[in-house]
């Protein structure tokens, strides 16, 4: 589905993103694929995926508290000279705290990785897809949370939510180069940020779903795979929510 | 070629201008030149010198001078000597 795709992920050490990188490479795009910290069994990961499906898998590596890092990445991507297809950003962290327990450093950090360094990253990437001209997609990782909220994730739903504003305005403003930009709202999906929830509190939300169980990161990959795809190449501005039905 | 007939030849080939318009040329004294033309015009000088521009100075790109004045920092390091 993704065949002659150059794409880029970041948030692939683990979760979702490691998934998505596999979902991808199995469906035969070429990856950038972006993580915090270089890491041997990583690599592994990423060597083998990309014998076994006959792709090129290139690990980027980046902090996205440290800008310097991020245009770093940005220009190891432009040297490969590679033709950008589009990027999928899920990359993130979640600090939960409930609303006067949140230090201010918390939402710095929170907003520096969940939403600046996002649009810086993406600045630099749009810019590569111009480059091209290439008729691209760019998929940012909002939350449930943003849209219904969640005790304890004041600040991490905020900058799901400022996802979801900038990517409206990004896809007025791309739409016209052929880029098309969206979210995707994951629900309660297993991982190793749901691991920590508690057993009560995921039974308690799977009660409230049409599909009355945890998503699975294949899943969310999935929804990735095919906004990256020409089968969505009508679809812009928009937030798809995979979530089970809650 | 020199640096500076590389970075006249982006701006020639990306707002299609001889290159006796260069200079004193000012960001939207041409149609070509508008916001779509400087993203195009970054696109080919990052390209033709093989380095990544920061954002705030594609902000501060608002002439074919201070474009000149911009690469030769020592960020990107394009002489014009």
């Amino acid at each position: 589905m993704l065949s002659g795709k150059n794409l880029v992920i970041t948030g692939c050490l683990q979760g979702i993103g490691k998934e998505t990188l596999r979902v991808f490479a199995e469906n035969r795009a070429n990856v950038f694929a972006c993580a915090f910290q270089q890491d041997a069994e990583y690599e592994n990961f990423c060597a083998e995926l990309a014998r076994r499906n006959s792709v090129q898998i290139t690990p980027v590596y980046f902090d996205m508290m440290d800008q310097a890092s991020i245009k770093e990445a940005a220009k190891v991507i432009q040297k490969s000279k590679m033709e950008i297809h589009g990027l999928v950003n899920i990359a993130g962290i979640n600090k939960d705290a409930f609303f006067n327990m949140v230090t201010y450093q918390d939402m710095i950090d929170t907003f520096q990785v969940n939403f600046f360094s996002q649009i810086v990253f993406t600045q630099y990437i749009v810019k590569l897809m111009q480059r091209y001209k290439t008729r691209g997609s760019i998929v940012f990782t909002s939350s449930i949370t943003a849209f219904d909220g969640n005790e304890g994730q004041v600040v991490y739903g905020a900058s799901k939510a400022a996802l979801v504003g900038a990517m409206k305005s990004m896809a007025l403003e791309l739409g016209g180069a052929g880029i098309r930009v969206n979210c995707v709202a994951p629900g309660v999906i297993t991982s190793p940020m749901t691991e920590k929830l508690g057993e009560s509190l995921l039974e308690e939300k799977v009660k409230r779903m049409d599909i009355p169980r945890l998503g699975a990161a294949c899943e969310v990959a999935d929804t990735y795979m095919f906004l990256m795809s020409e089968l969505s190449s009508h679809i812009s501005g928009q937030v798809l929510r995979v979530d089970g039905g809650m | 070629m020199t640096n500076l007939e590389i970075y006249n030849k982006a701006f020639m080939e990306t707002f299609e201008i001889e290159e006796d318009k260069l200079a004193g040329l000012n960001y939207q004294d041409i149609d070509a030149w508008d916001s779509v033309g400087h993203m195009a015009l970054i696109a080919a000088l990052e390209d033709a010198f093989d380095i990544m521009m920061d954002t705030d100075d594609i902000i501060d790109f608002s002439s074919y001078e201070k474009g000149k004045e911009l690469l030769a920092k020592d960020d990107y390091g394009v002489e014009f000597q």
